[in-house]
């Protein structure tokens, strides 16, 4: 027990998120601490448990007799983000390290992960190079590429768990649901500078996963979720106009040459469905517009309370 | 503090220290207390050094430095938000603006106006991408807002600190303030200003402005209108696809004997539930208004403010 310490000179705070995949609590536990020992930092260990999980939570108060942890149990299920949020403000290290509770890096990676940390807010891991099936590499790929383009920051796997960063950061921002993925992106929009370092992939981990299509569904919409949030809070109708115009300006055009070809050219209109389908376009795109303005209504009447930017610091 | 003179910088390393001296040349000469804010927006070059080393020297220069890069009107929100002067003055980063120009805008200030808005004349920029688009946007901004500026793009303007902090500034609203400004019954001069041509860097600008611009001009539109006349806007759209309605409706009725109606009448009655629709958005967008916290009764206090002075 090196850690004899009161709480405000702990330098680094370990969490770690129990969910539904965990491998043997007391195992694991064993493997990060002796990587974090290395560390010569003053630390502290935070399991949260999101949802009910009786056999982790077993293990972990018996390894609660011999070790130094905190435990955060969740009543129901809430969240991967909103377990990590409660592990947040129950932590008070300076730097915070995240850890899945299976092994998904190998644990020697963990010290220069947090070196890393020395010229910039945030680190990730990137399992890299990875030796899983190619399901598994294919899925992983599509999503972060999909990411990529959204957000513009270059990061390559945002499934993986293993991330220190600065206590700044979760000041500032928030994260709730099933966001803990989009951490990274939301903290690069913040203006926080966020860096990838590759890290060795455990052999435990590389077993093929197929989720249900439901899960990729969700996966899609928080990625539209977040694009959204970190593109167009400030500026809605520049997002509802694109949509609008397009189907407006698609139904416009083609009422207009529906109608010249009637009048000019004598083609019958009336049992044309293309009319129909013009039309509904038409007010479809004036529809989400109209959305838009709403959108525009409602930032406006909150603009005081928005700051839209973020100082770093101000000098003199 | 009478004075706080507002510079965003973006990328400007060149330009910050013959910026600098510009400015003091300009106004030490008027014997009154100002500061410079200088507002970094994220620049990746050596801005914010070249500035560093300008402060240790002379504590009237701030320099609020952001995380990354917002854009101009954020960087000018800031820097309106940290001035403690009583006229704010702001202008570009780029030398474009000659702050010799800054007297005449504090006399027209003297002179009872609140808003004093910069003309670049003979303006020094490439005509096809900045010229005639800024001229075709200035006029289309003075059509709809109502406040005829010959040059909303100018970044030199001078205003009343208590006017100019009541309004919220996002997005790119800088092009727009003089429109917002005008709801608190503002009195807005324009004066000509020297422009100059660009000596370093880069214009950070181009054409893809244009299709933001039409749709900012679109939300204040809006906007606007729900301070004076609410629902008109939707109205006027609710108004529209009701004629568009009516005419499917006849020309169904006319080919009624050709049995060729049906298509005729669905149309119309697409239209007819849009005019409804957009009817009841603008009662949404009432509901939205009359509960936020930002009203005409809150730029009628601004009103009073300047009244009293």
């Amino acid at each position: 027990m090196i850690n004899n310490v009161t709480d405000r000179q702990i330098e680094l705070s370990v969490i770690i998120p129990v969910t539904e995949r965990h491998d043997p609590v007391q195992q694991l536990f064993h493997i990060y601490k002796s990587e974090i020992e290395k560390l010569g930092k003053t630390y502290e260990i935070i399991y949260v448990l999101d949802g009910d999980f009786p056999e982790a939570l077993e293990e972990l108060k018996k390894l609660r007799v011999t070790e130094r942890l905190t435990i955060i149990t969740l009543a129901k299920w809430f969240g991967e983000a909103t377990a990590l949020n409660a592990a947040f403000s129950n932590s008070s290290g300076d730097i915070i390290l995240t850890l899945p509770a299976y092994q998904q890096i190998e644990a020697w990676e963990i010290s220069p992960l947090l070196d890393a940390l020395s010229n910039c807010d945030m680190v990730l891991a990137r399992r890299w190079p990875r030796n899983d099936s190619w399901f598994n590499q294919l899925q992983s790929r599509i999503f972060n590429s999909l990411l990529r383009s959204f957000s513009g920051l270059q990061i390559h796997d945002a499934g993986c768990s293993a991330r220190a960063f600065k206590r700044q950061v979760i000041n500032e921002i928030s994260i709730y649901g099933d966001l803990h993925r989009f951490l990274p992106v939301i903290a690069h929009r913040q203006g926080f500078r966020v860096t990838e370092i590759d890290a060795a992939q455990c052999e435990s981990d590389t077993f093929r996963r197929i989720y249900a299509p439901g899960l990729y569904m969700r996966r899609l919409l928080d990625i539209l979720t977040v694009f959204f949030l970190i593109k167009f809070t400030k500026k809605p109708l520049r997002f509802f106009g694109l949509v609008g115009t397009s189907l407006f300006g698609i139904g416009a055009i083609t009422t207009l040459y529906l109608v010249v070809e009637r009048l000019l050219f004598d083609v019958a209109l009336g049992d044309r469905p293309a009319l129909m389908l013009s039309s509904l376009m038409i007010i479809l795109g004036i529809q989400v517009i109209a959305i838009g303005l709403i959108g525009e209504i409602i930032i406006f009447t909150h603009a005081r309370n928005l700051k839209e930017y973020t100082v770093d610091e101000i000098i003199n | 503090m009478e004075l706080s003179i507002i510079v965003p910088l973006y990328n400007e390393e060149a330009s910050v220290a013959p910026l600098y001296d510009a400015i003091v040349n300009a106004v030490q000469p008027l014997n009154i207390k100002f500061e410079i804010l200088f507002v970094d927006d994220g620049s990746t070059d050596n801005t914010v050094p070249e500035a560093v080393k300008l402060a240790g020297k002379d504590e009237r220069l701030r320099i609020i430095k952001f995380r990354r890069n917002y854009g101009q009107t954020p960087a000018m929100a800031a820097g309106i938000d940290h001035a403690r002067g009583n006229i704010l003055v702001t202008m570009d980063g780029d030398l474009q603006n000659d702050p010799g120009d800054i007297p005449n805008f504090l006399h027209k200030l003297q002179e009872g106006y609140d808003i004093v808005v910069g003309w670049r004349h003979k303006r020094q920029d490439k005509l096809i991408t900045r010229k005639i688009p800024s001229r075709i946007a200035n006029w289309l901004i003075g059509k709809i807002t109502g406040v005829p500026i010959k040059d909303n793009g100018c970044s030199l303007k001078a205003y009343r600190a208590d006017v100019i902090k009541n309004i919220p500034l996002y997005s790119e609203m800088h092009r727009f303030i003089p429109a917002m400004t005008s709801l608190a019954g503002t009195r807005i001069a324009e004066i000509k200003v020297r422009h100059h041509a660009r000596k370093f860097g880069e214009s950070k600008y181009g054409l893809s402005r244009i299709y933001k611009v039409m749709v900012d001009l679109l939300a204040i539109k809006t906007i606007l209108s729900f301070f004076s006349r609410p629902l008109i806007i939707y109205a006027y759209g609710a108004g529209i696809s009701a004629v568009v309605g009516l005419i499917a409706l006849i020309a169904g009725i006319t080919q009624y004997s050709a049995n060729q109606s049906i298509v005729f009448f669905s149309v119309a009655f697409l239209y007819t539930a849009l005019a409804i629709v957009l009817f009841l958005w603008g009662m949404l967008g009432e509901l939205v208004y009359r509960t936020g916290d930002l009203k005409t009764e809150h730029f009628a206090q601004i009103k009073s403010v300047k009244d009293a002075l």
